[in-house]
């Protein structure tokens, strides 16, 4: 310090000053961060939850969560990055008021977490500088609260403000941390620096071959068989007279009937399924692809199988045809069925974005999860399915790759010429997740729309190809991230059924009563953000103190919130605990109550019903041809429930009803899910009082996790745990699909079995992916306000439409 | 009986019109604005970048005719805005001076009114007020 000469007295007059000055503009700062409303995917559900009663994120001056990046200066980045909403996330950052700040919430924001895969940007801190890391899968919302917290102590602690506000040089305010590089600030590589030179995995576990995989020595019984009804044999009987031998039957079959159908003669099959057939088969439920490509045995098979399954209402039967297709790249293999069903529309442009298959005739066939300017076909087997197998996404790619121009889009298309083209989404309150609508309007009312999805594509369908059957149940809890657990029973019915594998009643009966309650967390959180929509700003408030009722039960019993994962193949991962029972009869207790109380609140409120009342309808046909199921498809008056028609786990058990209703429109979707939530109650309060005693996990170990009370017990439990919670359980060779009745509707897994321990095929059939399509059905012709009535009451969810 | 004499304090009442008041009111307010404006002019964080001068549109860049053809009920609802809201100021200015103007100025306040009154039932009637899709839920 010697040779330092002394500050002038002046200069130390002014350090004071901006140190002040530092302390109280860092202190304004720090007590009035405002979060902008932008939710990605499931861990915004818990960041919504911190501004509701019980967190309460206002004590921090954060509560008012802003609509615009104009209003905002702190933007939490809660979920997945996708590649497709990324140069969005940047736009939004860059308009945000200065200074600003970053939080990174949950691991998929972090650093791509679980999806290590080709549509996810793995670290937002490739393109945005981030001041917190929130850890989590997703984080609690107390972990918000602490990230916040944490934001505020580096602001008071780190951050110089004075000097940039009073224009000297030096000082600090907002992130000044840069973004970070791949291989060079920063590592994808899950072992972290320096092993580049060494493969991260052995092949017997890399996709598409998993060559040497043990799983090809172990032996397991051959696949489930089903007997077919007298009146689906009859349908094989006249199918094979009007069609010869263009038309095969499969057996035998583990779920129903199927039929391979040769691709120039589908369409009049199709046809006649749908026109002549008795019964009648009335909705395309599912189209997709399958790559037989990566077969362990290739004879006989062809490069691609279509995949068709129709559901008829009559006999609550479903049928599966299968195309085999060869050398797709020269000609379109086969016809577009858009002319028999509208709805084969988006299933056939994700076939043909997915698996590179055209379709004759087809009116639109462009990408439609994917960017319209990705290279490959992401679910051939060919395509690398990890994200770090990729080149990084760089800032530069998210300058680049724009979503592409509605009013070019919209102008070619429409007659409207002078319409005002509006793009509602990807950020917008009223779209509930990552979705755009473009709307030509002619002052409020709307003339024509396109729907983009995939914003939020999650891959889950390529995840299933190379996680093994016990590792891909998280997965499938995020799929629908409103639904937790009862994602599980959809994927473990497929699996079942393939397998054959009887669940204890005990577990099946914990099943049913955790997959209600997740129905009533959905609806808690449905009705708050339906009425927040159409102007109720109050009734959130009320909602969510029962939802956290709810999550409270669910962390007792599974130890999780939002993300349990807690059904395992064959049962569930543990008993139910103690004190379980005082907690349910005691919601069960207040639950009605509750109930009473918003039907006072919302019911018959005169404004709410002027909003919703004949707003958004759609006819009981269009509905049941438009794969239009669930609470929407009740709305319309047909008594159609899974739980009733299609019984899996142990409901056919249960005293309940299906509600219905015959307004078509937004209020009758209400009145419907009211009244679900007071039947799930009535089977929540069954399953408490009637659950019975047993095995909470089937003695079948040769697929199932063992009871860890067994593995302790003798070595063969102890084995089959080790195998089947490492390398995972081989599944035999077949196919099969389950579905179940999740809050939106139908959500149904088919999965393809090559006889290993990952299944070949992961298809997933979202209830909302056909509810969006229907979608200007219900809003064109209608008013801007209208549009969010119905988009609020359609109930829908991204992640299980995009996957 | 009028005070020769008022006192200061009386000629700034904010019930007692009077120019000085107003000036002084209007200089405040300048003053004001100035002061708020200069501020955030000065103190506020201003980094140029062309992505924060662009239109919000959801995070999406914004496309479409600048110069589309504007519907008529946003133009007619907003002179109908203007005609009534002027009626409100009338109304106003009479109702703070109610008592001198009487039993004459009700009556004209009164014929005042039920003539706008007829107006708006007659544009009512013709169609002014609604709003909305005019040809059917589908088009």
């Amino acid at each position: 310090m010697g040779t330092h000469h002394r500050p002038e007295p002046v200069n130390r007059l002014t350090d004071a000053g901006l140190r002040l000055g530092d302390i109280v503009i860092n202190w304004a700062h720090k007590n009035s961060l405002w979060p902008m409303f932008f939710g990605l995917s499931c861990c915004f559900i818990e960041q919504s939850t911190a501004f509701t009663s019980r967190y309460d994120i206002s004590r921090f001056g954060s509560e008012v969560f802003r609509g615009s990046p104009r209003q905002a200066d702190l933007l939490i980045i809660s979920g997945t990055v996708f590649k497709k909403i990324a140069p969005a996330i940047l736009r939004l950052y860059e308009q945000m008021a200065e200074p600003r700040w970053v939080i990174s919430m949950g691991s998929c924001s972090n650093s791509g977490g679980m999806y290590d895969v080709y549509s996810v940007v793995q670290g937002v801190n490739q393109i945005l500088p981030v001041d917190v890391y929130v850890p989590g899968c997703p984080p609690r919302p107390e972990a918000l609260l602490q990230g916040l917290m944490m934001l505020q102590e580096k602001i008071a602690n780190e951050e110089k403000p004075a000097r940039s506000v009073f224009h000297l040089p030096g000082g600090s305010q907002g992130t000044t941390t840069p973004i970070l590089r791949e291989g060079k600030t920063k590592s994808r590589d899950p072992r972290g620096p320096g092993y580049e030179g060494i493969t991260i995995r052995g092949t017997s576990v890399t996709p598409p071959l998993f060559e040497g995989s043990r799983s090809d020595l172990m032996w397991t019984p051959p696949a489930a068989k089903i007997e077919l009804r007298a009146s689906e044999k009859t349908l094989a009987h006249e199918m094979s007279l009007r069609f010869g031998t263009d038309v095969q039957m499969e057996s035998p079959t583990s779920d129903m009937p199927v039929f391979t159908v040769l691709p120039h003669r589908i369409k009049s099959v199709l046809k006649y399924l749908k026109t002549e057939a008795s019964p009648k088969y009335l909705r395309l439920n599912d189209l997709t692809a399958v790559d037989e490509s990566a077969r362990r045995n290739r004879k006989n098979l062809p490069d691609y199988t279509l995949v068709y399954q129709l559901l008829s209402f009559e006999s609550a039967g479903r049928i599966r045809l299968k195309v085999p297709l060869e050398r797709i790249e020269e000609k379109p293999p086969v016809d577009s069925i858009t002319d028999i069903w509208p709805s084969a529309n988006w299933y056939e442009r994700e076939v043909y974005d997915m698996f590179g298959i055209r379709f004759e005739g087809h009116p639109d066939l462009r990408r439609i999860l994917m960017p319209q300017n990705w290279q490959g076909h992401p679910l051939r087997k060919s395509y690398p399915g990890r994200a770090t197998e990729m080149a990084p996404y760089t800032l530069t790619d998210a300058r680049r790759n724009q979503p592409y121009d509605a009013a070019e889009f919209l102008e070619q298309r429409s007659t409207h010429k002078d319409a005002f083209v509006l793009n509602y989404g990807p950020h917008h309150f009223g779209t509930h997740g990552l979705i755009r609508f473009m709307l030509a309007l002619s002052g409020e009312q709307i003339l024509d729309m396109e729907t983009e999805i995939g914003y939020h594509h999650r891959a889950a369908e390529k995840v299933g190809e190379r996680q093994s059957w016990h590792q891909f149940i998280p997965y499938t809890d995020r799929v629908d991230y409103l639904a937790g657990v009862a994602n599980n029973l959809s994927y473990l019915t497929a699996v079942e059924t393939l397998t054959g594998i009887k669940v204890p009643d005990r577990a099946a009966y914990i099943r049913v009563m955790l997959s209600e309650f997740f129905r009533l967390s959905n609806h808690l959180l449905w009705v708050g953000t339906f009425v927040h929509d159409i102007g109720m700003m109050s009734a959130t408030f009320y909602t969510f103190r029962e939802r956290e009722m709810v999550m409270d039960i669910v962390e007792t019993i599974t130890g999780g919130r939002i993300h349990p994962s807690w059904f395992r193949i064959g049962g569930v991962a543990m008993d139910l605990p103690d004190g379980w029972k005082a907690m349910v009869d005691e919601f069960v207790k207040i639950f009605p109550k509750r109930l009473a109380e918003y039907d006072r609140l919302i019911t018959r409120n005169p404004i709410i019903k002027a909003r919703t009342k004949g707003v958004g309808i759609i006819s009981l046909k269009d509905a049941m041809e438009w794969g239009i199921s669930g609470p929407m498809l009740r709305a319309c008056g047909l008594e159609w429930d899974l739980r009733k028609k299609g019984p899996y786990s142990a409901y056919p058990a249960f005293d309940f009803e299906i509600p219905t209703e015959n307004g078509c429109d937004c209020y009758a979707r209400y009145l419907v899910r009211m009244e679900e939530m007071r039947q799930s109650l009535k089977i929540i309060q069954q399953a408490a009082d009637n659950m019975p005693p047993g095995r909470y996990v089937s003695e079948d170990y040769r697929y199932c996790i063992p009871q860890k009370a067994d593995t302790l017990e003798d070595i063969e439990s102890m084995v089959h745990h080790f195998i089947n919670a490492t390398r995972g359980p081989k599944i035999p060779a077949g196919e099969a699909y389950g579905a179940t009745e999740v809050s939106r509707g139908e959500q149904g897994y088919y999965v393809v079995s090559d006889g290993i321990n990952a299944a070949y095929r992961m298809r997933i059939r979202g209830p909302d992916f056909a509810h969006l399509q229907a979608l200007p059905l219900m809003a064109v012709g209608g008013n801007i306000p209208d549009f969010a009535a119905i988009l609020g009451s359609m109930d829908y969810i991204m992640p299980d439409t995009d996957r | 009986m009028e005070p020769a004499l008022q006192p200061v304090s009386l000629s700034f009442s904010p019930w007692d019109p009077g120019f000085a008041s107003l000036v002084i009111f209007a200089l405040i307010v300048v003053g004001l604005m100035a002061v708020i404006m200069i501020l955030t002019a000065w103190i506020g964080e201003k980094r140029e970048n062309p992505e924060k001068a662009r239109a919000y549109e959801s995070g999406i860049i914004p496309t479409g005719h600048a110069r589309f053809s504007y519907p008529v009920p946003f133009y007619l609802v907003a002179t109908f805005f203007l005609l009534f809201d002027v009626e409100a100021a009338f109304i106003f200015s009479w109702a703070v001076a109610y008592e001198p103007l009487g039993v004459k100025g009700w009556l004209q306040i009164s014929f005042f009114i039920i003539v706008l009154m007829i107006s708006l039932f007659y544009l009512w009637k013709k169609g002014g007020l609604e709003w909305g899709p005019t040809t059917g839920p589908n088009l």
